[in-house]
C-alpha cells in the first residue's frame, strides 16, 4: 500500500528529503509492502489543508508546521512559544524525550497521530537596521503570520504586528510598508528577502520545531508490527532532517553575508525573554499547560 | 484510467451545455468518486481556493469596472480620443482604438470593455460610412487590452494560479509594455485596413478643443496612476490599491462628474457581486481540479511529454503558445487560466522563462481566444452590438489576428518587453 | 442578493480601514485580513447561487443548438438536475466539514472556525431550490425571471 504524505516545501527543502528517507526506510523494513508516495509544493492543499484531510482519512501523511496545529492541538502552542528552548541542543533533549511524546500523544484527541519531531530552523528577525535591544523595536511594523501567538509575541516586543501575505513581503519591505519580518535563515535567503533588508539580528525568537503527523483513521487500521515500523522510521528520518537542515541553515548563513548581509547578535536576550511574560500567560493559560512549560524549563 | 474519467466527464459536460464551474466540479466528484477518496476533501479544497486574501482584488477591480462603465466614463474616453487621433486617416478607426484602450485601462475587462465602448462607437462608425466588420474588429480587438492593464482582474487570477510564484505587483508592472506594443499592433492593423477601403480623417481640432477633452478624461484614467502608483511607490499592497479604487471611482462618478444616479450603483454593486460569485465559484472548482492534477501528478507528466517533443525552448514555447491558442478558442479567459497554468507554468520555467512573462504569454493567449470561434464572449458582444455575424467578422479579421500574434511573438520571446519595469521596480 | 451585495460594500471598507489604521492611526488592524477574507465567502456563495437562478454562469451551448428542441429541453433538465445534485453534495460536505472544525476558532476573530463552511451549506441549499425551481418551470413550459439583470 502506497500512503501518500504531503509537504508545502519545495522537493530539495530538508523535512522534504527527510519524508522520502522515511519512506526508503519503511519500504526496506516491511520489504516493500508499505510505501510512501510523497506530494511536495503544497500539491495537495495548504498546511491547514492537507491536516483536515488526515482527519477526514483523504491523505495519511503530512509534514507541517506547528502553527495551524495551535488552534487544533492547545499543547501544540507550547514548543512554538517565544523562547521556550534555550538552544537547539535543550530543544531535541525535550522532543525527543518524554516531553515530546506526550504533546504528539495530545494529537489522537483530533483524529491525529504524532509520529515525530523535524527541524525547520530557528527563526529571527530582518530590517534595514540592528535589533539588538527590546527599545529597538519600539513601534517598528514587524510582519506576522496570520497567527494570535505571533501577534501577541509582537505586540509584547513593543513592535506592531502587520499580517500580510507571504508573497507582498519583499514590495512591503522594499517601500516601508512594513520595517522588518521575521523567518528561518533559509527563508530569508530563498526568499530574496535579504536584498531590502540588510540586516538579520539573532533574536533566535522561536526554534519552531514542525511534525510529521499521521491519519488516526488508517493508523487505527495498521497492524501493531506497522505502527511500529513507520513510527521509528519517521524519528529516523527526524535525525537526518537535523543534519541536513543544520548544513542548509549554514550554507545560507554564508550565502547572505557573501551577499552583503550583517549578522547581529541581541545584546541582552534576557530582556526578550522577560518581556513574554504576557504571551506566556496567555497562551499557557491552564494548569496542565503551565506544568508542561515549567517542566521544559526544569530540563537540562 | 482516473485521469481520462476525468477528461472524459469534463469534456462531456461541457458539451451538454453544463456551465464551465459545474462541469469541472461534477467530473472532479466522478473522479474522486471512482478513487475512492472522500468527498469532503474537495469541497474543502474548493473553499480553500476561494479563500485567499489577494483574489479580494478580484471582486474590487470588477467591482470598479461596473461603475466606471454605469457612471458615464465611456463618454469622456470617447471624446478624449477622438480629439487625440481623429484627423489621421480612418480616424474614427484610429480613436476607436484608443478609446477601448483607455476604458480598458481602467475597467481592466475585455467584456466590459466591448460592450461599454462598443455601444457608443459601432453605431458611430457605421453612421460615418465605415463598413460594421471593421468597426467590430476594432473594438473587439482593441478592448483585449483591458486584460493587460493594471484593473485586470484575469492578472490576479494568473498571480493565483501560478501559486506565489509571481507576485501581482509584478505582473501590474510587467503588462504595461505589451499593452502598449499590442495598442501599437492595433493602430498599425486599423490604420492600413483604413487606407486600404479608403475610410475618410476628422478634421483636426482646435488644441484647446483637445486639452478641454482630455481634462475632462483625466479624473477617470486617474485609476490607472493610482494602481500604479500605489504599488510602484509602495503606500498600497495589490489587493489595498484595488480598493482604495473602488471608494475613489464611488466618489468620482457620484461627486465629481455627478453622472451616477442611486438606481444605476445599485445595479453596478448587484452585477458586481454576481460576476464575483461566477468567477469566485470557478477558482473554487478549478482548485478541486488543481487538487486532482497534484493527485495524479499531472504536470510531471505534461513536462515529461512536452521534454520529449524537442530541447529547443523556442519550440517548447510554440507548443506551448499553441495549445494555449486551441484551448482558449472554446475556453473563456479565467478557466484556460486556471487550469492552464499549474500545468504549463513549471514547463515555460523548465525553460528559462519567467513566471511573470509567462504570464503575458498566458494572458495575451487568451485574449486571442476572446475573439475566436466557437466561444469568443467580446467577439459575439462587438457582433450583437454592430448587428453582424460572426463569419462576416471572421472574413475581415486576419489584420488584426496578425497584429496580435506579432505581438504575442514579440512577448513569448523579447523578455524585456515584459521584464524590464518589474526588475527597475524590485516588485518582488 | 441584497445581502451579498452589503457584503461586498462592507469587504471594500474592511480592507480601505486596513489602509487607514496603517497610516493614520499607525496601528494596523490585525482583525481586517480575517474579516475581509471570511465575508468573501459569504458574498461569492450567495452571489453564485443566485447567477445559478439567473443563469448567469459561463458555458457552451455550441452542440444544443444542433438537436431538436424536445431533446434540448430534456438536455436542459438534466443539466439543472445534475446542478442540483452538486448543491446538495455541497449542502452534505459543507455540514460535515463544518461540524469537523467547529470546536476551532478564526486567527485574528476569535470566531468559530465553521462559520468558514456555513455559507457552503447556504448555497448548497439555494441552488438546490433554484435548480428545482428552473425543472418545474421548463415542466410548466414557463421561463424563470431573473432576479437581477
Ligand atoms: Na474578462
Ligand atoms: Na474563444
Amino acid at each position: 500500500r502506497d500512503f501518500r504524505a504531503a509537504d508545502t516545501q519545495v522537493p530539495d527543502y530538508p523535512t522534504v528529503e527527510g519524508l522520502r528517507h522515511m519512506g526508503k526506510l519503511v519500504e526496506e523494513r516491511t520489504q516493500g509492502r508499505l510505501k510512501l508516495k510523497i506530494f511536495a509544493n503544497g500539491a495537495l492543499g495548504n498546511e491547514r489543508d492537507t491536516l483536515e484531510q488526515l482527519k477526514l482519512g483523504g491523505l495519511d501523511l503530512v509534514r507541517t508546521s506547528l502553527a495551524p496545529l495551535n488552534n487544533i492541538v492547545p499543547e501544540s502552542i507550547i514548543p512554538s512559544l517565544p523562547f521556550i528552548f534555550r538552544d537547539e541542543r535543550h530543544m531535541h533533549t525535550v522532543l525527543d524525550g518524554a516531553i515530546g511524546d506526550e504533546i504528539l500523544a495530545a494529537m489522537a484527541r483530533q483524529g491525529l497521530v504524532g509520529l515525530a519531531w523535524y527541524d525547520d530552523g530557528a527563526r529571527s528577525i530582518y530590517a534595514k537596521k540592528p535589533i539588538k535591544r527590546l527599545a529597538d523595536l519600539k513601534g517598528v511594523k514587524l510582519r506576522v503570520q496570520q497567527s494570535d501567538m505571533f501577534v501577541a509575541m509582537t505586540e509584547a516586543l513593543g513592535a506592531s504586528p502587520t499580517p500580510l501575505p507571504y508573497g507582498e513581503v519583499y514590495t512591503a519591505l522594499t517601500t516601508g510598508i512594513i520595517d522588518a519580518a521575521e523567518n528561518s535563515v533559509l527563508s530569508y535567503e530563498t526568499s530574496r528577502h535579504f536584498e531590502v533588508a540588510k540586516v538579520y539580528s539573532l533574536t533566535e525568537h522561536t526554534l519552531l520545531p514542525s511534525v510529521v503527523v499521521f491519519s488516526k483513521l488508517v493508523w487505527d487500521r495498521l497492524s501493531e508490527a506497522d505502527r511500529t515500523i513507520v513510527r521509528q522510521a519517521a524519528k529516523d528520518s527526524a535525525l537526518l532532517v537535523r543534519k541536513l537542515a543544520a548544513e542548509r541553515q549554514a550554507k545560507a548563513r554564508e550565502a547572505v553575508q557573501a551577499k552583503g548581509v550583517t549578522m547581529v547578535p541581541v545584546a541582552d536576550k534576557a530582556e526578550f525573554v522577560k518581556a513574554m511574560a504576557p504571551v506566556y500567560a496567555r497562551f499557557a493559560a491552564t494548569s496542565e499547560l503551565r506544568s508542561l512549560v515549567q517542566r521544559i524549563q526544569a530540563t537540562k | 484510467m482516473a485521469l481520462t474519467i476525468l477528461a472524459l466527464t469534463f469534456f462531456g459536460f461541457l458539451v451538454l451545455g453544463v456551465p464551465v464551474a459545474f462541469a469541472i466540479a461534477l467530473s472532479s466528484v466522478c473522479t474522486i468518486l471512482y478513487e475512492g477518496l472522500p468527498l469532503a476533501v474537495l469541497f474543502q479544497q474548493m473553499m480553500s481556493g476561494m479563500n485567499v486574501f489577494s483574489f479580494l482584488a478580484i471582486p474590487f477591480f470588477v467591482f470598479n469596472g461596473e461603475l466606471m462603465l454605469h457612471g458615464g466614463i465611456a463618454d469622456k474616453i470617447v471624446q478624449a480620443a477622438k480629439n487625440l487621433v481623429g484627423h489621421i486617416r480612418g480616424g474614427l478607426g484610429l480613436s476607436n482604438v484608443v478609446a477601448c484602450t483607455l476604458f480598458g485601462g481602467i475597467a481592466g475587462s475585455p467584456t466590459a470593455d466591448v460592450s461599454a465602448m462598443g455601444s457608443v462607437m459601432i453605431p458611430m462608425m457605421k453612421r460615418e460610412g465605415y463598413d460594421a466588420d471593421y468597426a467590430v474588429n476594432v473594438t473587439t480587438h482593441a478592448s483585449l487590452v483591458g486584460a493587460l492593464m493594471p484593473t485586470s482582474h484575469n492578472m490576479i487570477l494568473y498571480a493565483l494560479a501560478a501559486g506565489g510564484a509571481a507576485s501581482i505587483g509584478s505582473l501590474i508592472l510587467a503588462g504595461v509594455v505589451p499593452a502598449l506594443i499590442l495598442t501599437a499592433c492595433n493602430l498599425g492593423a486599423a490604420w492600413l485596413v483604413a487606407r486600404r477601403r479608403g475610410y475618410p480623417a476628422l478634421s483636426r481640432p482646435a488644441m484647446d478643443a483637445v486639452w478641454r477633452a482630455l481634462g475632462a478624461a483625466m479624473p477617470g484614467l486617474l485609476v490607472l496612476l493610482i494602481i500604479l502608483g500605489g504599488i510602484i511607490s509602495g503606500v498600497f499592497t495589490a489587493t489595498e490599491s484595488a480598493a482604495i479604487a473602488v471608494v475613489y471611482s464611488i466618489v468620482l462618478t457620484f461627486f465629481v462628474y455627478r453622472t451616477m444616479r442611486w438606481s444605476s450603483f445599485m445595479e453596478a454593486c448587484a452585477k458586481a457581486a454576481k460576476t464575483t460569485g461566477v468567477i469566485l465559484l470557478l477558482i473554487g472548482a478549478s482548485t478541486m481540479f488543481q487538487y486532482l492534477m497534484g493527485l495524479y501528478e499531472v504536470p510531471d507528466l505534461a513536462a515529461r511529454f512536452m521534454s520529449g517533443l524537442s530541447e529547443q525552448p523556442w519550440v517548447i514555447f510554440l507548443w506551448i503558445n499553441l495549445i494555449l491558442f486551441v484551448l482558449g478558442t472554446f475556453m473563456d479567459m479565467g478557466s484556460t487560466i486556471l487550469i492552464c497554468t499549474p500545468i504549463f507554468l513549471p514547463i515555460a520555467q523548465k525553460f528559462g522563462m519567467d513566471p511573470t512573462q509567462f504570464g503575458m504569454v498566458m494572458l495575451i493567449n487568451c485574449a486571442l481566444g476572446l475573439n475566436t470561434p466557437p466561444v469568443g464572449t467580446t467577439q459575439f458582444v462587438g457582433c450583437a452590438i454592430g448587428g453582424v455575424t460572426v463569419g462576416q467578422v471572421m472574413r475581415s479579421i486576419w489584420p488584426f489576428y496578425g497584429a496580435l500574434l506579432l505581438c504575442l511573438m514579440l512577448v513569448t520571446y523579447v523578455p524585456a518587453f515584459s521584464m524590464t519595469l518589474p526588475l527597475m521596480f524590485k516588485a518582488g | 442578493m441584497k445581502l451579498s451585495v452589503a457584503g461586498l460594500l462592507l469587504i471594500v471598507l474592511t480592507v480601505s480601514w486596513q489602509v487607514f489604521g496603517r497610516y493614520v492611526l499607525n496601528q494596523p488592524p490585525t482583525w481586517a485580513e480575517s474579516l475581509a477574507l471570511l465575508m468573501i465567502l459569504y458574498v461569492t456563495l450567495l452571489a453564485a447561487a443566485v447567477g445559478v437562478r439567473d443563469a448567469g454562469h459561463i458555458g457552451m451551448e455550441s452542440l444544443l443548438v444542433l438537436v431538436p428542441d424536445a431533446v434540448r429541453i430534456q438536455v436542459e433538465r438534466l443539466i439543472h438536475a445534475l446542478v442540483a445534485l452538486f448543491g446538495a453534495a455541497m449542502v452534505w460536505n459543507g455540514t460535515l466539514l463544518g461540524r469537523s472544525v467547529m470546536d476551532y476558532r478564526i486567527s485574528g476573530l476569535g470566531l468559530p472556525e465553521g462559520l468558514r463552511y456555513l455559507p457552503l451549506v447556504i448555497s448548497g441549499a439555494l441552488i438546490v431550490l433554484f435548480s428545482i425551481e428552473h425543472i418545474l418551470a421548463s415542466l410548466q413550459g414557463r421561463d424563470v425571471e431573473p432576479a437581477w439583470h
